[in-house]
């Protein structure tokens, strides 16, 4: 019988095989996908702390991704024109280290789900799904009628951004980097989930009258994970305009906001390595399907269909002992 | 005044033109047990959701240990000592008995914002949830997922949530409901070991369990408080065997 915990130790195997795979057979390709697999994992790690944990339903989380990613490439455009970023209070100029851009990306990702929170975080239900879709969507079209930064085109960095005695353009130190950061933001997520914060946030997601009645204020406990979920997402965002050297508006696209729900989904709602599961199986759809179709979202509509119909608890869920032995 | 923890003045709800509640005055002193009865739909539990919060009162005040709480939320009058129970059981239903004790014992121990420890590892907190689930006679069943156990079994742990928020006040809107007669005992000697720390404000249909613990009865009828006195008072009282009772005792 194959466990949860079996299969995760695979997913492990599976990371550390494919880029040494790459290397062997000399197939740099297979790396970058592999490192495209780990942002959109990242993304969704950072979206399910919300959705999956805390139920919220968020359907903007793209804002936070586009955020960080086009906070990183106009530091980074900013550092390579050697133009002031901003005047006031003092000259600042851009940056194409990582150590800064990240911290940046992360804190400016936090401030805008902050905002997006306090107000979305008033309504429930299908109410606050399509406000937190109109943030997102606000953002996109703004995105689109900025010509500074390269409006509906979009803004090329050209160079990967940099970190101290590392090769960045190398496709298996990049890959490393975002292995990294994913590992680092499973581990946030499970401190978070076995933390007293995240017994309160589960609780909302079960019974938010209840808790309330305990004396726990629930407008903070899900204004906090929102901010967490979305500096998270942020963070992704920053790694994949790296990745591309590339950011465009449709990072802040609603589909942006739905694929990254579906890596949740599909992986499995509330587990931890859902988000990358789902994600892998995305990029595999896409990437084998997508050679015979452009159509290939018909397949992945209907797999979704199943999924919700007969296995909610994702491809994670599969593998899970407990729901085994019940059968 | 002074030996009332709570004090409900003239407090009134209406839907339209039906009042729930009307200008209800009902107080609470301590070390008593004050037992709210009257007909389904007589405005008990609106009462009580009046008192904690979740509904808004039209008019009247709410004072509670000499504070006026009546501007404040729900969730103040939580934190400030206010614990209930719900008529229907409210419980986290994937949780354990054990954690939902913990989640109520969270905001108490100041242990809410906390968020990298590890719960796991915070001794005190399940030594104080594994002292309450032996008081409410569950400690076999603690690491039983909640929407698992029985009906009575329910009813238990919402008690226990009430208690671990070692509150002021505690209301309790038929605690009973559903329980067998061991576990009715279980509970009236626990009503009036707690009720020393804790006065209650208990609404519930079971007369017997009603007459052995309270201190004192009012009942509401079409919104109003039509009697108050002590249990032999209000078996001798005509009108309230007339509307509620309907027995003579």
């Amino acid at each position: 019988m194959i466990t949860e915990q079996f299969f995760n130790k695979w997913i492990w195997s599976f990371l550390l095989i494919i880029p040494i795979c790459g290397l062997i057979f000399d197939e740099p390709y297979y790396i970058t996908l592999a490192t495209k697999v780990i942002i959109l994992g990242i993304a969704g790690v950072g979206l399910n702390l919300a959705l999956g944990y805390c139920g919220l339903i968020s359907f903007g989380h793209a804002a936070f991704f586009g955020v960080g990613g086009y906070v990183t490439a106009i530091m980074s455009y900013h550092a390579i024109n050697e133009e002031v970023l901003f005047h006031w209070p003092f000259d600042v100029f851009g940056s194409s280290e990582m150590l800064i851009i990240w911290p940046f990306a992360i804190f400016i990702s936090s401030f805008f789900s902050l905002i997006i929170g306090l107000l979305s975080l008033r309504t429930s239900g299908v109410y606050f799904i399509m406000i937190t879709l109109a943030f997102a969507q606000m953002l996109y079209f703004f995105s689109i009628s900025w010509p500074n930064y390269g409006g509906e085109d979009g803004l090329s960095i050209y160079m990967r951004n940099s970190l101290p005695m590392l090769n960045t353009m190398n496709p298996l130190t990049f890959y490393l980097i975002c292995l990294s950061w994913f590992l680092t933001s499973v581990y946030i997520s499970y401190k978070l989930i076995n933390s007293p914060f995240g017994m309160a946030f589960q609780a909302v997601k079960q019974n938010e009258e209840r808790v309330k009645s305990v004396g726990i204020e629930t407008f903070k406990v899900k204004l906090l994970v929102f901010v967490i979920s979305g500096a998270i997402t942020g963070l992704a965002g920053s790694l994949y305009t790296d990745l591309n050297r590339f950011v465009s508006p449709s990072v802040l696209d609603w589909q942006t906001s739905g694929e990254i729900m579906v890596f949740v989904i599909l992986g499995g709602i509330a587990r931890l390595y859902g988000p990358l599961v789902g994600a892998a199986f995305f990029i595999i759809l896409e990437q084998t399907l997508g050679a015979y179709t452009d159509n290939w979202q018909f397949w992945l509509g209907l797999i979704l269909i199943l999924e919700i119909l007969y296995a909610r608890t994702g491809i994670m869920g599969l593998f899970d002992k407990k729901k085994q032995n019940e059968k | 005044m002074k030996n009332k923890i709570l004090n409900i003045k003239n407090l009134s709800k209406s839907y339209g033109a039906f009042k729930v509640t009307d200008e209800i005055a009902i107080d609470l002193n301590f070390n008593e047990i004050h037992a709210l009865i009257g007909p389904n739909g007589a405005g008990k539990s609106t009462l009580i959701k009046q008192i904690v919060g979740s509904v808004k009162h039209d008019i009247g005040s709410i004072i509670l240990d000499q504070e006026d709480i009546t501007d404040l939320t729900d969730i103040e009058r939580a934190k400030i000592g206010i614990s209930r129970t719900f008529q229907v059981s409210s419980i986290i239903p994937k949780f354990s008995a054990l954690e939902n004790i913990i989640l109520s014992l969270l905001n108490k121990s100041n242990n809410t914002f906390q968020l990298f420890k590890s719960l796991k590892q915070n001794r005190e907190l399940h030594l104080k949830a594994k002292k309450i689930l032996r008081d409410i006679d569950l400690d076999s069943k603690s690491d039983e997922v909640a929407s698992e156990l029985s009906h009575g079994d329910r009813r238990k742990l919402e008690v226990g949530l009430a208690l671990a928020m070692d509150p002021k006040v505690f209301l309790f809107d038929e605690p009973m409901a559903g329980l067998d007669e061991i576990g009715t005992k279980m509970m009236i000697d626990l009503f009036k070991k707690i009720k020393a720390n804790s006065p209650i404000l208990l609404i519930e249909h079971d007369m017997e369990a009603v007459f052995a613990l309270a201190d004192r009865v009012s009942v509401i009828v079409y919104g109003k408080i039509v009697a108050t006195g002590t249990v032999k008072e209000i078996k001798s009282n005509k009108l309230v065997r007339d509307v509620y009772l309907g027995y003579e005792i």
